[in-house]
């Protein structure tokens, strides 16, 4: 007869349960022949190579939630698999007792997961606001109804996020701006950032020891994981990435001039540090010369880029295109 | 707001079971009903959880899942008055930690929103920043959003929420005409580094949506608004469409399809043609469309009607005439 299948997240919760009441861990084979879920498709010293495959993905599963499961190895018995113990410390489990929010804070993370509504990191928001509520803050109604959202849409942020979280190395074709063909990139990525709606790579070159920063839509080819770790310090890494691109944005100055009462007059106008003259000259910084002679081109006739040369070839060249592709 | 919520899976039921049982433990009793609208699912999905939740437990000294060893509930109260008491409890203690994932989504959401006027207390952004990192069981992962630039013309729109009073403000649409606008605030939207307001607009008795670096010279009004966002059905995407939309057929390179977002419908055909894919946009009219291509130089060409490609390529030709001027 068939042992009754128990659901998938009866085991899970099953398992948590049982390794969260354990002090000194339990075994695998202790596991599999005594928690529910497990037990039933357990067979007395026959083959569990089944079940075994099974308990190594519902523990990867576990851990992916967040839930610290531990490995103990015996230090008499050092090298046998099947003395390992497993266990959850309850102290690396539960959330801190002096961590709480208050109502007002909970509202302000409910937008905040809102933000990843699609995109790899949604499943996380979604789950971070399941153990939000566990809390039980009442959220306060905020006054303003908002729909905010950061889109993921670069197929490379996936894998360079699990790459990070595995602290290893990556390999990538990069395709400068300007160059006909890429070139391979081997570096330990350190954060990822978007910034002026753009998502960037922030990573140290290990063969030159620098910090680089890279658009991701600039990465050509998929993302490779090397087996390399690293171990540079990553606590600054996002406030150093963004400062970074600050900087680049506020050395890099465009001349402008917009025509007056025009779309280009109003948005370009509306850009923080803008400062218009009263010659309708216009000046507005800019990170990405290339992104900006993009939007520049979509003005049409609405704006004339006077310099830097650089910047108003790049956007003749683009309008020249236009033209050619629609001719 | 109406978002898609995929199935759950035996992870995302396992976090709902471990957030729910110290939930429980904090109130004596509540409601199916109240339990369920705090974590905002539906009731039977509490129900089935409870069910679960109330036959669970430790394999303990027996290893046999002794009653001793298992959560339990009043039944009658379940059964009869859809209450939950629980009786005995077993191993959880405490809400459980987020991932490193989880917190770092929603480190991330928060710093984007930084510079909206609820975020006026930049302190209380930090503070709950160093929460949600205390309270994940592992270094959140590096991923950050640069805060938005956003004027006050957002901070006018809540106020005049809060005051229930209408906001006028100088808007020019795409076609370049600018025009005194009266509107009820439903809504503010964002994708990446754009935000824009939805309201009722009087002037045309209807809901649309406006880009807020489109406005200018924004004022609260004193008249009350008419419209709430709970009275009125918002769709879904963020543009207006309409039965006489034009459709546009376009060829684009693939890898560019994200970067025209909303524009392309999730049902449009698309049909590899050479190293590009054939596609249809819809757009009231060739002013926002000849913005749009010519941003894109390169990447998308329009092939349909033959009035949508003279429209993009005047625009571009427009612009690059203003060079060929300056010589």
């Amino acid at each position: 007869m068939p042992a009754p299948k128990v659901p998938n997240e009866e085991r899970l919760f099953s398992l948590v349960l049982a390794l969260l009441s354990t002090e000194n861990g339990l075994t695998k084979s202790e596991i599999l022949s005594t928690v529910q879920g497990y037990r039933q498709r357990f067979v007395h010293s026959g083959d569990n190579a089944n079940l075994e495959r099974q308990f190594e993905r519902d523990k990867d599963d576990i851990r992916e939630l967040g839930v610290p499961l531990e490995t103990i190895e015996p230090p008499e018995q050092a090298g046998n698999n099947q003395n390992l113990r497993y266990r959850i410390p309850r102290v690396d489990y539960e959330l801190p007792d002096d961590i709480a929010f208050s109502a007002e804070e909970s509202t302000l993370l409910g937008l905040a997961a809102m933000v990843w509504r699609e995109g790899s990191l949604s499943e996380g928001s979604r789950r971070a606001i399941v153990k939000l509520r566990s809390l039980g803050i009442e959220t306060a109604e905020p006054v303003l109804s908002y729909a905010p959202q950061v889109r993921v849409r670069d197929e490379a942020f996936e894998p360079l996020r699990e790459a990070m979280d595995r602290r290893v190395l990556v390999n990538f074709e990069y395709l400068k701006p300007g160059e006909q063909t890429s070139t391979t990139r081997l570096v330990a990525p350190l954060a990822l950032v978007q910034h002026q709606g753009r998502w960037h790579l922030y990573a140290k070159d290990p063969a030159t020891d620098t910090f680089k920063t890279f658009l991701l839509r600039r990465m050509v080819s998929g993302i490779q994981r090397t087996k390399k770790t690293f171990d540079y310090p990553t606590d600054n890494a996002t406030a150093q990435a963004l400062a970074g691109l600050e900087e680049v944005w506020q050395s890099n100055v465009a001349l402008l001039r917009v025509e007056p009462g025009t779309d280009a007059a109003t948005r370009l106008g509306k850009r923080r540090g803008a400062v218009m003259h009263p010659d309708c000259r216009l000046e507005v910084n800019f990170t990405d010369l290339n992104i900006f002679a993009d939007e520049l081109a979509s003005f049409g006739p609405e704006v004339v880029a006077i310099s830097p040369p650089a910047l108003r070839s790049a956007v003749i060249e683009r309008l020249t295109r236009t033209v050619a592709d629609h001719g | 707001m109406a978002n898609k919520i995929p199935p759950l899976r035996a992870q995302d039921k396992l976090v709902f079971l471990l957030a729910l049982v110290p939930y429980l433990m904090d109130r004596d009793r509540v409601s199916v009903a109240e339990a369920a609208k705090h974590f905002g699912v539906p009731e039977q999905q509490i129900r089935e959880a409870v069910r679960l939740i109330a036959v669970s437990g430790i394999p303990g000294e027996t290893a046999t899942y002794q009653a001793g060893d298992l959560f339990d509930i009043a039944w009658d109260d379940f059964e009869d008055n859809d209450q939950i008491v629980l009786t005995q409890l077993v191993a959880i203690d405490d809400s459980p930690r987020f991932s490193a994932r989880e917190a770092s989504a929603l480190i991330a959401g928060l710093q984007y929103l930084s510079s909206l006027p609820e975020h006026a207390d930049r302190e209380a952004i930090a503070t709950l920043t160093s929460k949600l990192s205390r309270g994940a069981s592992a270094a959140p992962t590096a991923v950050a959003v640069e805060s938005s630039a956003l004027d006050e013309t957002l901070a006018l729109i809540r106020e005049s929420v809060a005051a229930g009073t209408q906001i006028e403000f100088d808007y020019r649409n795409s076609r370049g005409e600018s025009e005194r606008r009266r509107i009820d605030p439903l809504r503010v939207e964002s994708v990446d580094a754009d935000w824009y307001v939805r309201g009722w607009c009087h002037s045309r008795e209807d809901v649309r949506t406006f880009r807020l670096d489109r406005i200018s010279q924004p004022a609260m009004t004193t008249e009350a608004i008419t419209h709430t966002a709970g009275d009125v059905n918002l769709p879904e995407t963020l543009f207006d469409t309409s039965d006489e939309d034009i459709e546009v057929g376009i060829e684009v390179v693939p890898s560019a399809i994200g970067l025209l977002g909303d524009y392309v419908a999730d049902d449009a055909p698309r049909v590899a043609a050479r190293d590009r894919v054939r596609t249809t946009v819809r757009v009231p009219h060739f002013h926002g469309l000849k913005r749009l291509i010519s941003g894109l130089p390169g990447v998308v060409t329009v092939v349909s009607p033959p009035e949508a490609r003279e429209a993009v390529a005047r625009w571009a030709q427009a612009g690059a005439e203003q060079y060929a001027e300056e010589q």
